[in-house]
C-alpha cells in the first residue's frame, strides 16, 4: 500500500460507463475514500438526460493542497476505469497519453445503434488490443460476470473500484472502503461489498 | 413475377394511392396493418423482397405466369376469363333462409364446403355497422352471419394470412377480383419457402364492379342518416341504378352515381369484374335479385358444384343467352377501359429496371385495347 | 443523520455543489424552502427535504416555479429566512412575480438560486438567468467553487436582510453536479417566530404594505439598495486577485469558469504574467474594484459562459473609466476568442490564452493524437439517448406512433419536458414534433386545435407528464376546453417527476418531506373541466392504440387519454421484476420475412441485443427489468413471459 503520496498532484481519474451502470455511486465512494485520508477531491460529472443510456463519466481530481476543475483537461488523465470497454476507447481518444493506465470492466452494454444494427460494435479482442495501444497499461477485468456470480451485477463497479485499489497509486484502504459503504448502505450489505472490493482488488493482482 | 419489398411497395402502390386495401400484406409481420378500410405501414421494413410485395395484386402480376399455373395457358384477355360452364344458381333447400343477399349461392357453396370438410375454414368477410370485417369462420352454420353484400373494400385476405398463421390446411375463401388475384400470387409461393404448403383449397370470387373507400363512404353516409342505426345496405341490381341504406323498417335511396364518387382511383385500373382466378364465382342476376350467376372455372370448382346441387344446397340452371352477352359485355368494358388507362400510363410490361402493375404478352394488350 | 446536519465546525465534508448550497441555507437558519425540480438544480431542495424534520424547517415541491418563488416570498414577508430553487428556464415561469417582488423588496432575508446549465447538458435551451437580476435590478453572486456554494449561500440572507432585497446565487452545472470538499461552520440553534406586520405606515418596509408601488418611490428604492450592495461589494472577500503585480493579460470570470481558468494558467505555467480577477459578486459591479485591476494589464480576458454578461458590464466600466485606466483590448465572446455556445472547460481557456499570448501547447506527444484520430467514431459506437429498459414511455409511445399511422391523417403530437422528450428520437419512434416549455405541448395543441377553421384536418395531440400537468398543461386545458379547441391530450403518468429524479408532486399522497398530503386526481381534475377522459395501462398496448383511435376519430372538443404505469426507476419497480422473460431462439425469425427484427431494431429495448452470429434475438438478462412487453410486440411469439416468484 502506497503512502499519502500522489503520483502526481493533482492526480486525474476517470470513472467512466453507460448510464445505469452506478458510475455516481463507485466515484462517491472512490473520493469519500480518498476525503478521509485528507485529501481534496473535486468531482464532476455528467447527468440528467444523459444518463438515460448514454456515456456518463466522472472526473476525480485528486491533490494535497487544493481544489480543481471538475473538467479534466484533454490528454490529463493518469487513470480511466472504465465500467463498460468500449467507454474506455472512447474516453482515451480525449484525455488519454502515453503513461496513462486503464483498468476496464469487459461486459459490454450495446448502444441503441448496434442492437439496430446500424453501428458496429467492437469484438473485446479488438478493444483490448486498441486500449493497449494508447495506454501505458490496461487491465481487463469480467467485473460483471463476477458480479452476477456474487449475485447483483451492480456489484461490478465495486469490483472495478477494487481493482482500481491493486494499482497501489492511491492509498485506498480496506477500512477506508468499509466506512465509507457503511455510511450509505444497509449494514446487511456491506459484507458481500467487502467481497467484491477484495476480488476486485485480487483480479488485478492476478 | 417479379418480386421486390416492403418500401417498394409503398413507394409504388400505397404513395400512389393505389391500395384498395385488400388485406393481402396483412397479418403477416408487424409492418402492415389494416384500419378502418385503410392500410398503413407502421414502421419502415428494409427487406428487399417481401410477401407483402409478391401478393399485392396491384402491382407486378404476372398474367401470364398465373394463367398458366392455373388454367395451362397463357392470359388471353377474354371478358370472363376461363371458365368451364356458366349457369344461374341459388341456394337449395338445405340452406336454412337467412337475410343473404340475391340467390345466397355463396353462403350454400360455404355452408356446403365446411358441413363435408371440404374446408376446415372460412375466410369471409363480416360486419360491424357498415364497416366490413374479415373473419375466419369454422362452423357451417355460422357462414350465414356473414352473408350480406359489403360495397366498401375490405381487407378480408389479413383474415386469410391468419388462418394460415392458425395452421389451417384446408382454407377456403369468398373475395373480390383483387383479393382473388392476390390469394392466386400467394399459392404460387413466389418466395420459394421451402415449408410452403398451399393451404386454400376453395376460392369463390365474387362479381365487382368497384368498391367504395370506407374512408369517404362513412362521412357521406353520416350526413344523410345516423350512421349507426344502419341495418343493411344493398345495391340491387341493374338497371335499378340506386343504393338502398335500411334503418330496421326505414330505408333511403341514394342514386348510384352520387356513390361512385365515393369509388377510389384504384378500382378504375382493375381489369377483372368476375375474379377469373377463382374455382367458383358467383354474381348477381340481371333482372333477377333473388338469383345468382354462378361461373365455373376449375375441377375443384366444378366437383364442389356438384356435390352441392346433389346434396340439395344448390340449385343450378342453364343461365340465359341474354343474361350471358350482357355479362360478357360489361365484363369486357372494365377490362378493356381498365387496360387501355394502365397501358396510357405505363404501367403494362414496364421496362426491367421499373416496376409495372401488370405483365402478359404484348399482343394480347392490343388484342384488348383493339 | 445527514452530513448536512453535522453541528462540528470545520468538520470537512465532500458535497455536490448543490448540497453546499442546502449546507450553505441550513447554517443561515433558513425557515422555508420551495422548488421545482429541474436539473441541475433538484438536489438542493432535495437534501432540505431529507433534513427539514430534524433541522426543523418547511420544504416543498411547488407546483410549478412561481408558486415556489411565492411560497417562499411569504415567508421573508412574515420575517423569516426563506430560499427558491429553480433551473435556468425556472426563472423565466417565475419572473412576473420575481419582477414584482424585487420592487417590493423582501423581509426576513430570501435567496433565489437558479441553477443554470450552459451547454444544455440536461436541458433543451442555454438559459441565463443572470440577466433576470440585472433586468429586475437585484444583486447577484455567483460562487466559484463549492467552499464558496456554502459560505456565499450563507451570506447571501445576511445581505438581503441588509439590503431588504431579494438576492439571486446563480449556480451551474459544473458547480451543481460537481463535489468537492466543503468546511462546515456553524449551524443557528434559536427559534425565528414568523409574522405578517402590514398594519403600520404604508411605506414602511416593515411594516408596511407589500407592493412595488407607488413605483417612483419603490423603484427609487430599489436603486438605493443596488448603490448599497455595489458598495458592499467593493470589499468583498468573494472577489479576489491572484497573479503578478504586472500582468500581460487579466482574465476576469467568476462561477466554475474560475476553476478552469486557474487551470489553464497553471497547466501553460504563466502564473508570473497572467492575473486572474474572480468576482463572486458580478451584479452590480464595484466600478472601484474593476477600475484597479483594469489598470494593471492591457490586454482583459472575459471568460464566462452562456451570454456575454460579464462581459458587456465590465466594458461598461472600462468606457466610463477610460481616461483613468487608458483603452484596453478585450478578449472575450464578443470577438470570438471565447465560443458564444456551449460549455466551457479547462481547454477552451488554454485555447483562448494561447491564441492571445501566442504560445504553443501541446496537451501530448503529436504522434499519440494521431493515434487516437477517429477512435472515438471506430473503437466506441455512440450512444443515444433512449428509454430505460421497461420504462412506461417506450410502451406509450409505440401505441401513439401506431394509432397515428393507422389513423392515417397525418396527425402529430406536441411535447413538452420530461423524460418522454426522448420521444422525438428513434427511442420514442420519433413522434413527438414540437418540444418547448412546461405544458407548452397542451398549449401548442390548443392552438392547433382551433385551425379547423383554416383547413387543418389533422388530428391534434399532445403529451404530458404527470408533473408537468400540474405545473403549467392546466390552464392550458382550461382554455383549450373553453375554446372549444380539438384534440387529445396524452398523460404519461408514470407516478413521479422521473428525469429529475422522481420527487413528489400534487397527484401523490406524499410530499417532498415525507408526510402524508392529500392527492389531485388528473382524471377527476380533467373531468371536471367537461373533457372526455380514458384511463389506460400503456403495457396493454393494443388497448391503448384503439382507446387513442378512438379518441382521436372523436371530433368533439378536448379529450384526455391517462396512461398510468409507473417509472421503471422508482424504488418499487426495482425492487424487482415483474415477469420472467424468455426468447426461444428456435421461433424467432429473425431478419427473415414476417419480423425483421422488429424488437432489435425498432423497438430497441436495450434488454434485448442482436446476435448477429446466431441470427436470433437474445435477451440481455442484466438489463432486462421484467416488464414483459416485448412479448407483444414479437409477431412469432418467440418472447414469453412469465409470471416471476
Amino acid at each position: 500500500m502506497a503512502g499519502t503520496q500522489l503520483p502526481n498532484d493533482p492526480y486525474n481519474i476517470i470513472i467512466t460507463g453507460v448510464g445505469g451502470q452506478g458510475n455516481v455511486m463507485a466515484s462517491r465512494v472512490l473520493a469519500n475514500m480518498l476525503v478521509k485520508k485528507g485529501f481534496y477531491v473535486t468531482i464532476g460529472e455528467t447527468f440528467g438526460a444523459s444518463q438515460r443510456g448514454g456515456s456518463v463519466m466522472s472526473h476525480l481530481r485528486v491533490s494535497k493542497k487544493d481544489t480543481w476543475s471538475p473538467q479534466i483537461p484533454k490528454g490529463k488523465a493518469h487513470v480511466i476505469v472504465a465500467l463498460e470497454p468500449t467507454e474506455a476507447i472512447r474516453v482515451l481518444a480525449d484525455y488519454g497519453n502515453p503513461d496513462v493506465k486503464v483498468v476496464s470492466n469487459t461486459r459490454p452494454i450495446h448502444p441503441a445503434g448496434v442492437i439496430a444494427g446500424d453501428l458496429n460494435y467492437p469484438a473485446i479482442e479488438e478493444t483490448k488490443k486498441t486500449a493497449r495501444g494508447i495506454s501505458s497499461h490496461a487491465w481487463f477485468i469480467d467485473a460483471t460476470d463476477e458480479a452476477l456470480r456474487l449475485g447483483n451485477p451492480i456489484l461490478g463497479n465495486i469490483i472495478m473500484l477494487g481493482a482500481l485499489s491493486g494499482l497501489d497509486d492511491l492509498p485506498l484502504d480496506k477500512e477506508d472502503f468499509r466506512e465509507v459503504i457503511a455510511e450509505s448502505l444497509p449494514q446487511n450489505k456491506v459484507d458481500i461489498n467487502m467481497e467484491a472490493f477484495d476480488l476486485g482488488r485480487g483480479l488485478l493482482k492476478e | 413475377m417479379k418480386i421486390f419489398g416492403p418500401n417498394e411497395l409503398l413507394e409504388a402502390v400505397i404513395n400512389k394511392n393505389l391500395c384498395i386495401g385488400c388485406g393481402a400484406c396483412i397479418h403477416l409481420c408487424p409492418y402492415f396493418r389494416s384500419y378502418k378500410g385503410k392500410t398503413a405501414m407502421l414502421f419502415p421494413c428494409t427487406l428487399e423482397e417481401g410477401r407483402c410485395f409478391a401478393y399485392c395484386p396491384k402491382i407486378e402480376v404476372d398474367l401470364d405466369e398465373l394463367s398458366q399455373q392455373y388454367f395451362g395457358r397463357s392470359y388471353e384477355g377474354g371478358p370472363l376469363g376461363n371458365y368451364l360452364s356458366i349457369h344461374t344458381a341459388q341456394a337449395g333447400p338445405k340452406v336454412k333462409k337467412a337475410s343473404f343477399q340475391a340467390g345466397g349461392t355463396v353462403s350454400a357453396l360455404m355452408s356446403f364446403a365446411l358441413a363435408k370438410g371440404y374446408i376446415d375454414a372460412a375466410v369471409l368477410t363480416d360486419k360491424e355497422g357498415i364497416l366490413p370485417v374479415p373473419r375466419v369462420i369454422t362452423d357451417a352454420d355460422e357462414v350465414l352471419t356473414c352473408s350480406s353484400s359489403k360495397y366498401s373494400a375490405s381487407p378480408t385476405l389479413s383474415a386469410l394470412n391468419q388462418a394460415m398463421t392458425d395452421e389451417y390446411t384446408k382454407i377456403g375463401v369468398v373475395a373480390t377480383p383483387c383479393q382473388v388475384l392476390s390469394v392466386a400470387q400467394m399459392r404460387m409461393n413466389p418466395l420459394e419457402k421451402e415449408d410452403f404448403v398451399d393451404s386454400v383449397a376453395l376460392v369463390v370470387g365474387l362479381f365487382c364492379t368497384w368498391a367504395i373507400d370506407f374512408r369517404t363512404f362513412a362521412p357521406f353516409i353520416s350526413e344523410r342518416v345516423d350512421i349507426t342505426t344502419i341495418t343493411k345496405v344493398d345495391i340491387p341490381p341493374p338497371p335499378s341504378e340506386i343504393m338502398e341504406v335500411y334503418m330496421g323498417e326505414e330505408k333511403i335511396e341514394i342514386p348510384l352515381n352520387e356513390i361512385r364518387e365515393l369509388v377510389p382511383e384504384t378500382c378504375s385500373y382493375c381489369i377483372d369484374m368476375t375474379s377469373e382466378f377463382s374455382d367458383i364465382s358467383v354474381g348477381v342476376l340481371e333482372g333477377r335479385p333473388d338469383m345468382n350467376t354462378l361461373i365455373i372455372r376449375t375441377d375443384r370448382g366444378q366437383k364442389i358444384v356438384n356435390e352441392a346441387v346433389q346434396e340439395g344446397y344448390l340449385v343450378i340452371e342453364d343461365i340465359p343467352e341474354e343474361n350471358l352477352e350482357h355479362l360478357m359485355w360489361a365484363a369486357g368494358n372494365k377490362k378493356k377501359r381498365a387496360f387501355a388507362k394502365a397501358k396510357e400510363e405505363g404501367m403494362i410490361n414496364a421496362e426491367e429496371d421499373k416496376k409495372s402493375y401488370l405483365r402478359l404478352q404484348p399482343k394480347t394488350v392490343k388484342e384488348i385495347t383493339g | 443523520m445527514s452530513a448536512l446536519l453535522d453541528k462540528k465546525e470545520g468538520a470537512e465534508h465532500l458535497l455536490m455543489g448543490n448540497e453546499a448550497i442546502a449546507r450553505g441555507a441550513l447554517e443561515a437558519g433558513v425557515k422555508v424552502a420551495a422548488g421545482y425540480p429541474g436539473t441541475p438544480s433538484s438536489e438542493i431542495i432535495e437534501s432540505l427535504a431529507g433534513v427539514a424534520k430534524d433541522a426543523n424547517i418547511y420544504v416543498e415541491w411547488s407546483v410549478n416555479e412561481k408558486l415556489a418563488m411565492e411560497v417562499a416570498a411569504a415567508a421573508s414577508f412574515a420575517e423569516l429566512r426563506s430560499l427558491c430553487v429553480m433551473k435556468q428556464n425556472g426563472v423565466n415561469v417565475a419572473s412576473d412575480f420575481l419582477l414584482h417582488l424585487a420592487g417590493s423588496g423582501t423581509r426576513g432575508g430570501m435567496v433565489l438560486v437558479p441553477c443554470d446549465d450552459p451547454g444544455a447538458l440536461s436541458s433543451i435551451n442555454e438559459g441565463e438567468s443572470r440577466f433576470f437580476a440585472r433586468t429586475v435590478e437585484i444583486p447577484l453572486l455567483e460562487p466559484g467553487d463549492f467552499q464558496e456554494a456554502k459560505d456565499m449561500t450563507k451570506w447571501a440572507f445576511e445581505l438581503s436582510e441588509e439590503l431588504k432585497q431579494l438576492i439571486m446565487l446563480r449556480s451551474v452545472t459544473r458547480l451543481s453536479h460537481a463535489s468537492g470538499n466543503v468546511r462546515f461552520g456553524t449551524l443557528p440553534t434559536g427559534e425565528a417566530k414568523a409574522r405578517f406586520r402590514c398594519d403600520g405606515f404604508i411605506l414602511d418596509p416593515d411594516e408596511g404594505i407589500v407592493i412595488s408601488a407607488p413605483v417612483d418611490y419603490k423603484h427609487g428604492q430599489q436603486h438605493e439598495k443596488l448603490k448599497r450592495a455595489k458598495e458592499i461589494f467593493e470589499d468583498s472577500p468573494f472577489n479576489t486577485y491572484e497573479g503578478p503585480e504586472k500582468p500581460e493579460l487579466l482574465i476576469i470570470t467568476s462561477s466554475a469558469c474560475t476553476l478552469y481558468s486557474r487551470e489553464a494558467i497553471s497547466i501553460l505555467g504563466l502564473k508570473e504574467r497572467v492575473g486572474l480577477l474572480k468576482l463572486g459578486t458580478t451584479w452590480p459591479l464595484p466600478p472601484k474594484l474593476l477600475t484597479r485591476y483594469l489598470s494593471l494589464a492591457e490586454k482583459i480576458l472575459i471568460v464566462e459562459e452562456v451570454l456575454p454578461f460579464l462581459e458587456e458590464n465590465v466594458k461598461v466600466i472600462a468606457a466610463e473609466t477610460a481616461s483613468e485606466i487608458g483603452i484596453k483590448k478585450f478578449y472575450g465572446k464578443n470577438d470570438g476568442t471565447i465560443p458564444m455556445v456551449g460549455e466551457l472547460n479547462p481547454d477552451y481557456v488554454i485555447n483562448a490564452i494561447t491564441k492571445i499570448l501566442e504560445i504553443e501547447y501541446l496537451p501530448r506527444p503529436e504522434e499519440y493524437a494521431a493515434k487516437t484520430q477517429g477512435l472515438a467514431f471506430f473503437g466506441a459506437p455512440q450512444r443515444e439517448l433512449i428509454f430505460c429498459p421497461g420504462c412506461p414511455h417506450r410502451a406509450s409511445f409505440w401505441s401513439i406512433h401506431n394509432a397515428l399511422e393507422l389513423d392515417g391523417r397525418k396527425g402529430f403530437v406536441c411535447g413538452d419536458i420530461g423524460c418522454y422528450t426522448m420521444a422525438l428520437l428513434p427511442t420514442g419512434f420519433t413522434t413527438l414534433k414540437t418540444v418547448h416549455a412546461m405544458g407548452s405541448g397542451s398549449g401548442l395543441a390548443s392552438g392547433f386545435g382551433k385551425l379547423g377553421q383554416f383547413g387543418l384536418d389533422q388530428p391534434v395531440l399532445a403529451v404530458c407528464g404527470d408533473s408537468t400537468f400540474f405545473h403549467t398543461a392546466i390552464p392550458a386545458l382550461i382554455n383549450a376546453r373553453h375554446h372549444k379547441s380539438d384534440f387529445t391530450l396524452v398523460v404519461l403518468d408514470n407516478s413521479g417527476t422521473a428525469m429529475t429524479g422522481f420527487q413528489p408532486h400534487p397527484g401523490l399522497e406524499v410530499n417532498a418531506m415525507g408526510d402524508n398530503v392529500p392527492d389531485l386526481d388528473i382524471a377527476e381534475i380533467c373531468r371536471s373541466m367537461g373533457a372526455r377522459v380514458e384511463i389506460r395501462d400503456p403495457f396493454e398496448l393494443e388497448e391503448t392504440r384503439a382507446t387513442l383511435n378512438n379518441l382521436m376519430e372523436d371530433n368533439e372538443g378536448l379529450k384526455v387519454l391517462i396512461l398510468r404505469q409507473i417509472c421503471g426507476l422508482s424504488p418499487e419497480k426495482k425492487a424487482g421484476k415483474k415477469y420472467e422473460m424468455a426468447i426461444n431462439e428456435e421461433i424467432c425469425l429473425g431478419e427473415n420475412c414476417g419480423c425483421n427484427r422488429v424488437c432489435t431494431r425498432i423497438f430497441r429495448c436495450p434488454g434485448l441485443v442482436w446476435d448477429k452470429e446466431k441470427q436470433v434475438t437474445r435477451l440481455d438478462e442484466v438489463i432486462c427489468t421484467g416488464c414483459g412487453v416485448c412479448a407483444d410486440i414479437c409477431p412469432a411469439g418467440a418472447i414469453t413471459r412469465k409470471e416471476a416468484v
